[in-house]
C-alpha cells in the first residue's frame, strides 16, 4: 500500500542538521496494522504526518498506492489524501461550531458528494456507531471517548483506505481507550482498512500485527505480532 | 457546501458575542458615517436639478473691473436692463427672468387681517419666472401665476402661516401696509437644494427700481433659458462685444465681462459674491470626501484586524477542514462568505443608524437630508457598491491569511496561532491611530481658535447689546423711540446704523483729501451711523470726539451739496493715509461726494469676521436710511427689559412685528461655517477613537494570546500582574506613540493652513499635542487594561499545560 525509502527529515540549526527521521525505510501492505511506538522525540507523530502527506520529508522516496507521493504536487497530494486516508487525532479535533452529524459530513463536502447522498451516508455511520441519539449536539456536550467515536466516524466516512491515528486514546480513560482499541481491531479485521497509530501505550500497541519502535529518528526494532 | 459555510460562520458570529459586536459595531458605525457624508455630498450634487430646464438654464454673472481696482470683482448680481435687452438682442435666448431679493434690504413686513409676520424670504421676479423654473404648484398653474403687476406666489407653509386651513388662492396679502397683493398661487415649499429660496415671490413690478432698465447698477439675479444645443461660449464673446459697446456709450471706464454660469453648477463652482444662496464649498466636498473613505477604511482595517485576531480559535477548524481534505480555495470562500455575513448585517446596522442620524445631521448640515435624498435606485446600487466593496476590502485579506494556515501547526497544539502578518496588523493599528491622533489635534486646535473668536476683544462691547432689523424706517420715528426708551430702567444706550456693526460691508472711496494730489483715491470700507453709535459700542476714540447733535443738523439738508459730513475713520485709515491720529482730526476728505471733516479717530476694532484683516473703515453720520436699531441693556432682569421693550415697540408701530435678536448671534452667524467646522471635527474626532480603540482591542486580543506562554513561564518565574501587564501594555503604547509621531506634524500642517483663513488666529501650542498623545495613550491604556490584567491574572498551569 505505501513505501518510504530512505526518508530523512531535518532541521538546520546552526552549522548542525537536526534529525528528527533519520534515514527510514518502510513497507506497509494493505490489511496491517501498525503500532508506531517510542519515547517523546522519536519522530513517531513526524513519520505519520509524512504518511499522511501533511508534511514533507527533506529527502527520500515516498510511493503511496503506487504514486510517487514526492514528486507530486500539493493539490494531487491533497486529491490523493482525501481519496484513500482517515485521520484520527489524540485531541479529536472537532469542529466546535458544528454538530455531530455536521462533523462527520465534512469529508464528504470536500469531495463533492451530493447532499441527499450525504445524508444517507451520515445516517448509516451514526447508526454504525450507536450515537443516532446524539447527532445533534455539539461537541462540547460530549464525553471524551463519544468525540473520539465521532472523530472516528468522521475519519470512516470517506471509505478510507487507510486510517492514521495519532495517539487516538492519550485523552481517554482506560475503559473509553479500549473500547476504541477494539473498535479499530474490528474495522481491521472486518472491514479490511489498514490501520496506523501512534502510541505511547504498550497495550494498545499490541492491537496490532506489527509494533516499530522509533528512537532519535531510526527504526530501532521491529516486532510482527 | 454554502449551507454547511453559512451554518459555521452564524454559530460562530453567535458563539463569540464580543468579537462579533465589536467587528459589527465598527463596521456599522464606519458604514453610517460613510453614508452620512454620503447623502450629504450627494445633496450637494443635486442642487438645482430638480428643474426641468435644468441643462439650458444660466445665470448671469457679471465681473467688473475699473481702472483702479487691482482685480476685477465677481458679482451674482447684474444691471435691471440685462435680461431683456439681451432677450431682444440675441436669438439663442429662449426666455429670462430678472429676480430680486426683496426682503434682502432689511424687512418686509406682510400682513392679512391681524396676521402680521416679517417675512425674510421674499422675492420679486419678471412673470416668466414659473416658466423658466418648475416649482410645484399646488393650486394655481405656472403659466400664468406671477403674469399680474398685483399677484403672489406663496409656499405652503406661508400659506398655513397666514391663511390656516383658509382656501389661500384670491386672498389680498397686505405688503408693508400700502401694496395689496393677491394670491395666484400655492408651491409646495421649495427644497433646501435650491438656489433660489423663497416663502413668497411677487411680480417685479411693486419694486420700482426694476421697472427702468438701467446698466449703471447692479441689484438683480438673471437667469436665462437659452434654446438647447446653445454655443455658451460663443454667446458669451457677443455678449462681451455688446456690453463693450454700451459701456462705450455711456462713456464709462474698465472692463465689464457677463460669464454665463450653468444652473447645476453655480452652488458649488461659481465665485460671484452675493449669491441668493449661500454658496457651496467644492473644498469642503473633497475634504468630506476623503473623511468618509478614511471613516470606511478605518471601520474595514478593524474589522480585519479582528477577524485575524481570532485566527486562535480558528485556527484548529481550518486544519481539521484541511486534513478532511479542504483546499486553500474552498476555505478562502468560506471566509470570504462570512465577512460578508458580517458586512450584511453592519450594512443594515449602518442604513438604520443613518436613518436615526439623519434628521439631527440634517439641523446641524441646514440641509433637508433624508434617504429621500437618495434617488431609490442609487441607493440600492450604493448599498450594493459598498456591500461588495466592504466584504472584500475587510474579507480579503483574513481569508488568505486564514486559509494558507498548516494543518500540522494548528493541530499539533503547540501554537495555535500562527505569527505571520504581526508587522501588517500592528500597522493597521498604527493607522487607525495616526487618523484618531490627527481629529483630537485638529479639534483642538479649531476649538482654541472657535473659543479664542468667541472671547477675543474686537473693539466692540457686544454684550447685551439688542438688535432690531427696522428696514429703514424714517429717523423721526426712531429718535422718538430712541428718546422713549431713555425713560426705561436696564436700559444703557441706544443707537442705529446702517448695517451691522459686526459685519460692515458698504464699499466706498475716499478722495478730494486735504494736501493729496486730486486724483487720489482710496477705498475703504464705510457705514452711516448714529449720534450715539460709538458710545452704545464701546468704540474708542484716539483723538477727537464723539458725533453730537451739530453733524446731525449739518446733515440734515436733502440736498447733498449743502450738508457738512463728520467722519470717524479707524486708525488703519488714517495711517493709510500718512497720518497721527492726533494729525488727522480736523482735516477734510471726500467720500463718493460727501464732503467734511474728519472728527475723530477711532481705535482698530474689528467690523468683518476675523477672517479678514482690519482695513480702513470710515463711519459718518448721515441719517437717510438705518437698517439696524442697536439697544444695550444692562446685564441684570434682561427678560424685564424684553418684555418692556416690546409693549413699547408695539405701541409706537402696531403695523411692525417686534423682531429681535443679539449682536452676538450676528456675530456668531458670521462664523457659521467655522462652527460647523468644528463641530463636524468633534463628531468624527469621536467616531474615529471609537473605531480605533475596537482596533486596538482586538490587536491586544490577539497578542496576548500570541504570547500566552511567555506570560505563563514569566509568572512561574515569579512575575507579578503589575509587572505582566505593564510589559503587555507597553507594546501597545509603543504603536500609539509612533502614531502620534507621524499625526503630530501632518495635523500641524493641516492645522496651520486652516488658520491662514484667519487674519485673527491662534498660536498652535506645543501643549496641545502633549495633550493629545497624553489623551490617546490615556485611551489605548484603557483599552488594552482589560486584555493585559486578565492576561496577567491567568493561571500559568493551564497556558503551559498544552506543551
Amino acid at each position: 500500500m505505501l513505501s518510504l525509502q530512505h526518508i530523512s527529515k531535518y532541521y538546520q540549526v546552526g552549522g548542525n542538521k537536526n534529525y528528527v527521521i533519520n534515514d527510514i525505510s518502510l513497507n506497509v501492505d494493505e490489511g496491517e496494522f501498525v503500532s508506531i511506538m517510542g519515547p517523546s522525540g522519536s519522530g513517531k507523530s513526524t513519520l505519520l504526518n509524512i504518511i499522511g502527506m501533511l508534511d514533507e520529508p527533506t529527502n527520500g522516496y515516498h510511493y503511496f498506492v503506487d504514486q510517487p507521493v514526492h514528486q507530486l504536487k500539493e493539490k494531487q497530494r491533497s486529491a490523493l489524501y482525501k481519496q484513500y486516508i482517515g485521520f484520527v487525532f489524540q485531541a479529536y479535533h472537532l469542529i466546535d461550531e458544528l454538530t455531530v452529524a455536521e462533523n462527520i459530513e465534512t469529508p464528504l463536502i470536500y469531495q463533492d458528494v451530493k447532499g441527499s447522498e450525504r445524508k444517507a451516508m451520515v445516517a448509516d455511520m451514526l447508526d454504525r456507531f450507536q450515537i443516532v441519539g446524539k447527532k445533534d449536539l455539539f461537541p462540547a456536550q460530549l464525553s471524551g471517548g463519544q468525540q473520539q467515536l465521532v472523530g472516528i466516524a468522521r475519519a470512516l466516512i470517506a471509505k478510507p483506505k487507510l486510517i492514521l491515528a495519532d495517539e487516538p486514546t492519550g485523552n481517554l480513560n482506560s475503559k473509553q481507550g479500549e473500547e476504541i482499541m477494539e473498535l479499530f481491531r474490528k474495522l481491521n479485521k472486518e472491514d479490511g482498512v489498514t490501520i496506523i497509530q501512534v502510541t505511547h501505550s504498550e497495550k494498545n500497541a499490541e492491537y496490532g500485527s506489527r509494533i516499530i519502535n522509533l528512537l532519535d529518528g531510526k527504526i530501532e526494532s521491529i516486532k510482527n505480532l | 457546501m454554502i449551507r454547511n459555510y453559512l451554518k459555521t460562520a452564524w454559530r460562530n458570529l453567535l458563539g463569540n458575542k464580543t468579537t462579533s459586536f465589536i467587528s459589527m459595531a465598527g463596521l456599522a458605525v464606519g458604514i453610517s458615517c460613510f453614508l452620512l457624508l454620503a447623502t450629504y455630498l450627494v445633496n450637494e450634487l443635486r442642487y438645482d436639478t430638480f428643474h426641468k430646464n435644468a441643462g439650458n438654464i444660466v445665470r448671469v454673472a457679471y465681473k467688473y473691473q475699473s481702472p483702479d481696482d487691482k482685480e476685477p470683482r465677481e458679482l451674482a448680481v447684474t444691471p435691471t436692463a440685462t435680461v431683456h435687452v439681451y432677450k431682444q438682442q440675441f436669438s439663442e435666448i429662449e426666455d429670462g427672468v430678472r429676480i430680486f431679493n426683496y426682503s434682502g434690504n432689511g424687512q418686509v413686513t406682510v400682513s392679512y387681517g391681524d396676521k402680521l409676520f416679517a417675512e425674510k424670504q421674499m422675492l420679486t421676479a419678471d412673470g416668466s419666472f414659473f416658466k423658466i423654473f418648475s416649482f410645484n404648484f399646488l393650486e394655481g398653474n405656472a403659466q400664468n401665476a406671477l403674469s399680474d403687476p398685483s399677484s403672489i406666489v406663496i409656499s405652503s407653509s406661508a400659506a398655513k402661516k397666514y391663511f390656516g386651513n383658509e382656501d389661500p388662492m384670491g386672498k389680498v396679502l397686505k405688503l408693508n401696509s400700502d401694496k395689496n397683493l393677491t394670491v395666484t398661487g400655492v408651491i409646495e415649499d421649495v427644497p433646501s437644494y435650491s438656489q433660489i429660496k423663497f416663502d413668497m415671490i411677487a411680480n417685479s413690478a411693486i419694486d420700482p427700481g426694476t421697472k427702468d432698465l438701467r446698466w449703471s447698477s447692479a441689484s438683480n439675479y438673471s437667469y436665462l433659458l437659452l434654446k438647447p444645443g446653445t454655443n455658451r461660449q460663443a454667446l458669451a464673446k457677443k455678449m462681451d462685444a455688446f456690453i463693450a459697446n454700451i459701456m462705450k456709450g455711456e462713456g464709462r471706464k474698465g472692463t465689464t465681462q457677463y460669464l454665463l454660469e450653468s444652473l447645476t453648477k453655480v452652488h458649488l463652482y461659481s465665485k460671484a459674491l452675493y449669491s441668493l444662496d449661500t454658496p457651496g464649498n467644492l473644498n469642503n466636498i473633497y475634504t468630506l470626501g476623503v473623511v468618509a473613505v478614511i471613516l470606511l477604511l478605518l471601520a474595514c482595517v478593524n474589522f480585519l484586524n479582528l477577524v485575524t485576531a481570532r485566527s486562535a480559535e480558528r485556527g484548529k477548524e481550518i486544519g481539521v477542514r484541511k486534513v478532511m481534505g479542504a483546499v486553500r480555495g474552498q476555505l478562502f470562500v468560506q471566509f470570504i462568505i462570512e465577512a460578508a455575513i458580517i458586512t450584511l448585517v453592519s450594512l443594515l446596522i449602518g442604513v438604520f443608524i443613518l436613518y436615526l442620524a439623519l434628521p439631527g445631521f440634517s439641523t446641524f448640515t441646514g440641509q433637508e437630508l433624508s434617504l429621500h435624498t437618495w434617488n431609490a435606485s442609487w441607493l440600492i446600487g450604493a448599498l450594493i457598491g459598498l456591500f461588495v466593496l466592504v466584504s472584500f476590502l475587510a474579507g480579503t485579506y483574513p481569508s488568505l491569511y486564514l486559509s494558507a494556515f498548516k494543518p500540522i501547526a494548528t493541530l499539533k497544539g503547540t501554537s495555535t496561532t500562527q505569527p505571520g502578518g504581526n508587522l501588517l496588523r500592528k500597522s493597521l493599528v498604527v493607522f487607525q491611530f495616526v487618523v484618531s491622533v490627527f481629529f483630537i489635534i485638529s479639534t483642538l486646535i479649531a476649538g482654541n481658535q472657535l473659543k479664542f473668536m468667541q472671547t477675543v476683544d474686537t473693539g466692540i462691547n457686544r454684550d447685551q447689546v439688542i438688535v432690531m432689523d427696522i428696514g429703514g424706517l424714517p429717523y423721526n420715528k426712531i429718535e422718538a423711540f430712541k428718546n422713549d426708551l431713555k425713560q426705561q430702567s436696564g436700559i444703557v444706550a441706544s443707537t442705529a446704523s446702517y448695517d451691522s456693526p459686526v459685519n460692515v460691508r458698504g464699499g466706498y472711496s475716499i478722495n478730494a483729501v486735504d494736501g493729496k494730489p486730486t486724483d487720489y483715491s482710496l477705498s475703504v470700507t464705510a457705514i452711516p451711523i448714529e449720534k450715539d453709535f460709538v458710545k452704545t459700542l464701546g468704540i474708542k476714540l484716539l483723538s477727537g470726539g464723539d458725533f453730537n447733535l451739530s453733524d446731525e443738523k449739518a446733515v440734515q439738508d436733502t440736498a447733498y451739496g449743502k450738508r457738512k459730513y463728520s467722519f470717524i475713520l479707524n486708525e488703519t485709515a488714517v495711517k493709510a493715509m500718512g497720518w497721527k491720529p492726533e494729525e488727522a482730526v480736523g482735516k477734510r476728505i471726500g467720500l463718493n461726494g460727501r464732503v467734511g471733516f474728519i472728527k475723530a479717530v477711532a481705535k482698530d476694532f474689528n467690523f468683518a469676521s476675523l477672517h479678514e484683516e482690519i482695513t480702513p473703515i470710515v463711519m459718518f453720520a448721515e441719517y437717510d436710511w438705518f437698517g439696524k436699531l442697536l439697544i444695550k441693556a444692562s446685564a441684570k432682569n434682561m427678560q424685564q427689559t424684553v418684555t418692556a421693550l416690546q409693549s413699547k415697540w408695539k405701541a409706537f408701530y402696531p403695523n411692525k412685528p417686534f423682531e429681535y435678536h443679539f449682536l452676538d448671534e450676528e456675530y456668531e452667524e458670521l462664523y457659521k461655517a467655522d462652527l460647523r467646522t468644528g463641530g463636524i471635527l468633534k463628531a468624527f474626532t469621536a467616531v474615529t477613537i471609537f473605531i480605533s480603540c475596537l482596533g486596538l482591542f482586538g490587536l491586544a486580543v490577539f497578542s496576548t494570546r500570541l504570547r500566552t506562554k511567555e506570560i505563563g513561564i514569566r509568572k512561574v518565574l515569579g512575575a507579578g500582574v503589575t509587572n505582566i501587564a505593564a510589559l503587555v501594555s507597553f507594546d501597545f503604547i509603543k504603536l500609539v506613540i509612533i502614531a502620534v509621531i507621524i499625526a503630530s506634524p501632518l495635523a500641524y500642517y493641516v492645522m496651520h493652513k486652516w488658520l491662514q483663513d484667519f487674519a485673527f488666529k491662534v498660536e498652535i501650542q506645543w501643549w496641545i499635542f502633549a495633550l493629545s498623545a497624553a489623551f490617546a495613550v490615556f485611551i489605548a491604556l484603557a483599552t488594552v487594561s482589560y486584555q493585559s490584567v486578565k492576561a496577567a491574572l491567568t493561571n500559568p498551569i493551564k497556558t503551559l499545560r498544552s506543551e
